[in-house]
Formats: structure tokens, sequence, C-alpha cells
């Protein structure tokens, strides 16, 4: 199920507050851990028996992990998990490509694998491993009730699409937690401000593009259109779903962390990473990056793990070269970054500084966005003039005078702009007294606006389902 | 501040609540008019549908098709689309001096080559000895998507590939023949009251005299909606209909072959079809013959034609005493022997350029 879909906006979610809100409070994650798994299985029928044995595998080997803990059984334990469930990834998401790539590289005769990937499973693979290595660690205790620990990873919020959330982030309020006013109000505000995102201008920013790559031209200005279309779709994709599902969060009485903190005003690759998918980088330090010995055993073996957590992050987007190869191109500019780019750009003027990480961000997402790697050299080729094509062209003129308004209102909103003038507004007496209706009037309308154009049409993907 | 959240916290989830009523207590629809089409209805549950996921697949149409207000919810869209956004297109329709019309861009020159060779062997195999002449129907983007800075199709390209390919055909030009105001402002079709043009030029190359349209009486069907008044969701008014009748059609009859009956040129019942356009000729049909007892001439036309020619076709019967229409998108050409006598009719190919650039569905 969709967050922006009629089904989930006006059947589900309703429903789902009404019970859970007259539920006692000893029932609320029965509640969640209902609802979550009837989201889930809406949308994936027959792989919501592998997520269940998932979340059993978990708690079998937290309890064990918790009860050997210090000991080598406590060591077996947790190698026994992280096996499992990367064994689990690995086949549903990686075995066909690592098929193909034996094929094709040498001619090997292994059986085509057509396995659907299940919906979501690389956010909660993710979450269960950190959580049983936690238990290792000792940070956090194993969860001795499993509807606890089943709702915190079925949790239907961040089930699909992430943020990753940590099950240190929840412990507590998977036990105590309570929903305020200020949490209903801004948990509805967030989520509807990330429908918005979603609907009305990534989704927007996706026809463009579609009209783009059928209009029969390659223009220069076609390719960088693209490239610049994707990466501000991707991103009110991305952080639109993260906004949605912080919101619902929230309602419920959960905090989650940030997953997005304007990446695109950011002024090296550096300065990036530590502002995109905050869960997932966040994540690969403290699981891989530190654990291989971080930046503690000099240059050489600090570029080679970050070699590693980048190539494995390009993996973790997918199964193909095209997002290994965007994974190594931002390690490439993080050790340039390292070795010592940064020291430069700390004294270059801030556009200087803004137009490289535009300019990187924006190239890498061609990669990201590319249909394999020819259609990667093709759109790279395009990009830089090589294709043939000319530099610009009727119809791509035509296709950005009719989106020339979404890319500005896109550019603008990447910004903390808005945010600002909001709050600028809000500080006044009288700002604040027309925010009092215009708050809730402008959401009202927002939502309206989301489902009117949700009813009018069916292009509704949502890019990090695949991943 | 807590006055403020009360008041977001209270509309929004009151906007989720009714919502949540409306959907679950509207009372479903059957069709859709603006779209022309059957709404999808509430999916049967059944085990294997749940364990498929079949179920959920047909509920979120029928969640999407079942909307309340579903039409209103439409037009808002197109509105913040075209007003707010300063989208050039809702749904590939776009709106140039209160006229709405479809992009139509790529020429599939292929398929068009394909149309050619079609009407090739047709002429070869059936009418060898007919006069045989063709054109293109130009579609409103001619005339419109210029005047408001839209691509189109190659139109010159089109008429080229169709000029190399049948050499031996008459051509005949229609474009300078009409212009944006000739065509519905809510459809896609020409209107038939401003083809005095078009049925000169048709009489200059066929050879016969046209009818002036000031001899038919016009009978009005006020607030028309076309096609793409539907598709566009904007809040426009409708328009005339206008049909011409009496005069030299009096008496005219119309047999359909795929049911066997017959009726007047224009079903004026069918005005109140979703699609008026229908009044012309009955709407779509594979085969039919309009037969006039009156007609000026002996002559007989054979009219391979898309829906434009339902409304042309009635200008051509006083002139002609039989006219067949073909629609080749509904009838296969290899049963044209079984239906049609050829013995030297004239015959004339009249397509839009859709057809030309969907060729496959020429059967």
């Amino acid at each position: 199920m969709l967050f922006s879909s009629i089904s989930f906006l006006f059947y589900f979610l309703p429903a789902v507050l009404a019970l859970y809100f007259l539920a006692p409070k000893a029932g609320k994650n029965m509640v969640l851990l209902a609802a979550s798994l009837f989201f889930y299985w809406w949308g994936e029928p027959k792989y919501v028996f592998l997520m269940l044995f998932t979340i059993a595998f978990a708690y079998v080997c937290g309890l064990l992990i918790g009860r050997f803990r210090g000991g080598k059984g406590g060591k077996w334990f947790l190698a026994l998990s992280i096996a499992g469930e990367l064994a689990l990834l690995g086949w549903f998401k990686y075995a066909g490509f690592f098929a193909d790539t034996v094929n094709g590289v040498l001619g090997g005769t292994l059986p085509a694998l057509h396995i659907a990937l299940p919906i979501g499973i690389s956010f909660y693979t993710f979450q269960t491993l950190s959580y049983t290595i936690d238990v290792y660690r000792g940070t956090v205790k194993p969860q001795r009730s499993p509807v606890k620990l089943a709702a915190y990873i079925a949790l239907f919020p961040q089930l699909i699409a992430g943020p990753i959330v940590r099950y240190s982030d929840v412990e507590g309020a998977l036990t105590d937690r309570r929903t305020g006013l200020d949490d209903l109000s801004a948990g509805l505000t967030r989520f509807v401000v990330g429908l918005s995102k979603k609907v009305l201008i990534a989704n927007q920013l996706g026809a463009f593009a579609v009209s783009l790559r059928g209009c029969g031209e390659d223009s220069v200005l076609l390719y960088w259109l693209l490239a610049v279309s994707f990466t501000l779709q991707i991103y009110f994709d991305f952080s639109g779903y993260s906004d949605m599902a912080i919101g619902l969060g929230r309602v419920f009485g959960f905090r989650f962390q940030e997953n997005f903190r304007y990446p695109l005003t950011a002024e090296s690759i550096t300065d990036f990473w530590r502002r995109w998918h905050i869960s997932l980088s966040g994540w690969f330090r403290d699981y891989v990056y530190i654990p291989l010995g971080g930046s503690r055993r000099g240059w050489a073996r600090q570029l080679r793990n970050i070699f590693i957590v980048w190539m494995l992050t390009g993996l973790w987007h997918g199964a193909a070269w095209t997002f290994v190869l965007w994974g190594l191109y931002f390690a490439v500019f993080l050790m340039l970054e390292k070795l010592w780019l940064q020291r430069y750009l700390n004294r270059a003027p801030g556009a200087l500084r803004h137009g490289y990480l535009l300019l990187t961000v924006t190239v890498s997402f061609a990669i990201f966005n590319a249909n394999g790697l020819s259609g990667m050299v093709g759109d790279l080729a395009g990009m830089l003039g090589l294709s043939g094509g000319p530099l610009l062209s009727e119809k791509t003129l035509y296709y950005l005078s009719g989106n020339a308004v979404l890319l500005v209102l896109a550019a603008v909103g990447a910004t903390p702009l808005p945010g600002r003038l909001w709050t600028r507004w809000t500080e006044r007496a009288a700002g604040r007294k027309i925010a009092l209706v215009v708050q809730p009037l402008g959401l009202l309308a927002l939502l309206i606006v989301c489902t009117a154009y949700l009813v009018d049409g069916s292009f509704n993907p949502f890019l990090y389902f695949r991943f | 501040m807590m006055k403020q959240q009360t008041v977001t916290a209270a509309v929004l989830l009151g906007a989720l609540a009714l919502g949540f009523f409306a959907c679950v207590f509207h009372q479903d629809n059957s069709w859709s008019l603006s779209e022309r089409r059957r709404l999808a209805q509430k999916p049967a549950v059944s085990v294997e549908a749940l364990a498929s996921g079949a179920y959920m697949k047909s509920f979120e149409t029928y969640s999407l098709d079942q909307f309340p207000l579903r039409e209103v919810f439409r037009g808002v869209k197109a509105g913040v689309h075209y007003h707010l956004l300063h989208q050039r297109d809702n749904n590939g329709i776009y709106l140039v001096d209160g006229s709405l019309s479809k992009l139509e861009t790529e020429l599939n020159e292929e398929s068009v080559a394909a149309a050619a060779r079609k009407i090739k062997t047709l002429k070869e195999t059936y009418f060898p000895d007919s006069r045989v002449f063709y054109g293109v129907v130009p579609d409103k983007n001619y005339y419109l998507a210029p005047k408001g800075g839209y691509p189109h199709l190659d139109y010159e390209r089109l008429s080229a590939v169709l000029e190399e390919a049948l050499p031996e055909l008459t051509r005949i030009d229609l474009y300078d023949c009409l212009s944006a105001e000739d065509y519905y402002k809510t459809d896609s079709h020409w209107r038939q009251e401003c083809l005095d043009r078009v049925v000169a030029r048709l009489g200059t190359e066929l050879g016969f005299s046209p009818i002036p349209l000031e001899d038919y009486t016009r009978e009005t069907m006020e607030h028309f909606r076309g096609v793409y008044w539907g598709q566009s969701a904007l809040l426009l008014k409708g328009e005339p209909l206008t049909y011409l009748t009496g005069g030299i059609l009096e008496g005219c009859t119309v047999h359909h072959f795929e049911d066997n009956t017959d009726t007047g040129i224009y079903e004026v019942e069918k005005l109140k079809n979703p699609d008026p356009y229908d009044v012309f000729l009955g709407g779509a049909d594979p085969l039919l013959v309009i037969e006039n007892p009156n007609a000026e001439t002996d002559r007989e036309l054979i009219l391979f034609r898309d829906s434009f020619g339902s409304s042309l076709a009635p200008l051509l019967a006083g002139s002609y005493r039989t006219v067949t229409l073909v629609d080749l998108r509904y009838v296969s050409s290899q049963l044209l022997p079984q239906l049609i006598d050829f013995h030297g009719q004239d015959v004339l190919f009249l397509y839009s350029p859709g057809v030309y650039n969907n060729a496959a569905m020429l059967k």
C-alpha cells in the first residue's frame, strides 16, 4: 500500500487512527502490529510470511545473543543472525544479479533467476541487523515481547521505505509512549507536507522526465534536464516519504530521526552525505565503517574503508552495476575531499562550493537513473554533447517551458528558504494570528489538491520501493 | 500555540474522517460521462484474489474510480495544473483560444508507409480500374498547435511519405480548406456546417458539383461537450452541435451491414449518447451505405474513412446516388469482396493523421 493512495489516505489511515486511539494502552502495540501486517500484506501478500520469519529469526537470535553475550556463544549467535539476515537479502535481492554477472563475465550457464524483490526488504533487514548487533554490543537489551519487537520491525510508517529506524531509537517508546496534541498536530502537518512533496512535485517531475525521454530528441539540454529533474525528483520523492514516515511515527508517539537536512544546499560531498539519507549513511558508519577501523589506522586503511562502504552503499540501492558505480563515484569524491579537495573548498567562495556540489550530485543521479551501463554511457555522453545531438531542440524547450514553474518551485523547495520565511512570519504577533487560520487551511488545501492529483492520475510509483 | 495545534489537528483529522465516511458510504457510479468509460466496481472478495493480490489491485482502481465528487477533484487538479503550475497540458490535452486538443507529436513514418501500402494493395486487388483518390483530414493540431507554441506532427513529412508511396493515386490536399474555428472546441472533430470548402475541394478533384451548404436545414443541439471536455476536466462551457439536413437529403436511407438495419442519415436519439457526435450516421460502423434517390447523379462513391467521414459523407450524398463507407478499423479488408460489389465506383481514402500514424489499426 502506498501512502500516496486513496486506499491508504481515506480507508486505511482513518480506520487505524480510530482503532489505535480507542485501544487501551496495553493493546496499542498489537493494533499497530496488526495494522502493519495488513499494510504489508496488502501490497505484498506472498512475502508477508518472509517478513514474519525475519521477525521471528531476529527475536530468537536477539534472545540467544543476550543470553550468551560476553562468551563465544554470543559471537556465534550474532554471526548466525547476520548470516541469516544477509542470506535472505542476498537471495532475494542479489542472486539474479550475481548469476547475470557470472554468466556475462565468465560465460557461465547459471540459470537466470527472476526473483521478485520483497518490498522494503533492504530496510527491514538493516533494522533487524542493527537490533541484533546492538544487543550483542550491549547498547540495548533483548526484547522479550515478540509483539513489541514485531511492532518495531513491521511498523508501517517506516516499513517499506525508511527511514532506517534503529531499535535503540524506539526501545523506550515501544513500552511507554503517549501522543500529545503537539504530536498529533505536528505529525499530521509533517505527513501532509511529505505527501505534497511526493504527489505535487516528485510525481510531476517524474512525468516531466517521462515526456523528455519519450520526445525522441537528443539535445544536450534534454540530457541535462533529465539529470536535474531526476535529482530533484528523487529528493522530493524520498524526503517526502521520510516526512510522511516521521509524521506518522509522531502521530503514534514515536520520534524517528531526521533522514534529510536540505542535502542539495550542501557545500561538499562529505557535507551532502551528512544530509542525504542520514539513517542509511549513519547505519553504514556505525555498523561497517567504524568496525572496519574507520579513520583510525592511517590513510590507506581509511581509503579502503571508504571504498568498501560506498561500494556497499551503491549495492544497497540496487542490484545493478550502475548502482555500484554510483557508490564508487561518491567514494572517489569523498577520498579526494579527505585527501586535499576539502581544504580548497573551505577557501572557495560559497557559490563555487554549491556549484561543485550540485554538478557532482546531478551527474551522480544521471548514473543512478541510467538504464544499464550502456544507457549510462549514452546519458553522460549526451550531457557532454558527445551524442551528436544539438545544444537545444524544439520539443525539449516546449517541455521546459511547461515545467519551468515546477522546476523553480522544486529548486526553492529544496532549500530551507520556505521554512525560514514561515518561521519569520509566525514569530510576529500578527503573523501568528493569521497563521492560526492559514496553516490549517493551507494544509487542508494541500490535502485536497493531492487527493485531486491522485484521483486524476495513475502515475504514482515510489522510487525507493525498488531498493 | 495550543490553539493552533488544536485547529490543525482537528481540521486534518476531520478531513480524513470525512473522506473515510464519504468513501465507505458513497453510492458507486457505473459510468464516467466525461471519460466515456465504465468505472471499476467493488471487487469480489475471494481467497484466491486475496492471496494473489488481485483483490488489492482491483480495489486500488476501484477507490480511484469511485472516489466521491470525482469529477470535482479532477477539475481541481486540472485547475492547479494549468493555472498554478502553468503546465502546458493536462493528461496530454491542451487549451488554445478556448479550444482543446490532444498532443500528438511523433510521426511514425513506418506506420504511414504501412497505411500507404494498405491503400495500394486494396486498389490493386479490388478496384484496379477505378479512379482512386486519397487525402489527409487535417487534425485540429495542424491549426491550433502552432498558434499556442505546441509541438505537433510533421505534416509535410506525412504528406511526402504518402505521395512517395502512392504516385499513381490522386492526392487531395485539404489543409488550406479549414481553420481552427472549423472544429468543435471541446472535441477532436470538424464541424459539419464548416465543411463548405472541403466539399468544394472534393468536388473539384472528384468532378462533381457540390450542394451549397445554405441549401440544407440546420438543426442544432446546444451544450455539446466533446471527448476532450471530459479528458481535460476544465470548467468549459458546452457548444452547439449542428447537423445539416433536409433538401436533397430528404429520402436518404442508410443501410448498416453489421446489424442489417436501415436508418436515416442522422440518428437524433443518439444526441443523448455519451458521445453526441454519434448523431452522424449513428457513430462508429464498419460498413454502411447511404442511398439517395434524389442525388444529382447516378455516380457511386466508396469512402474509406474514420470518424471524420461520418459528418462529411452526408454532404457528398447529394452528389452521389450511393456512398459506401468502409471503416477498416472495424472490418477486415479481406472480407470486402463478400460485402461490396466493386464495379468502377469512385474511391476515396480519407483518414486523419492519427490513423495514418497508427496504421496497425487498419485491418
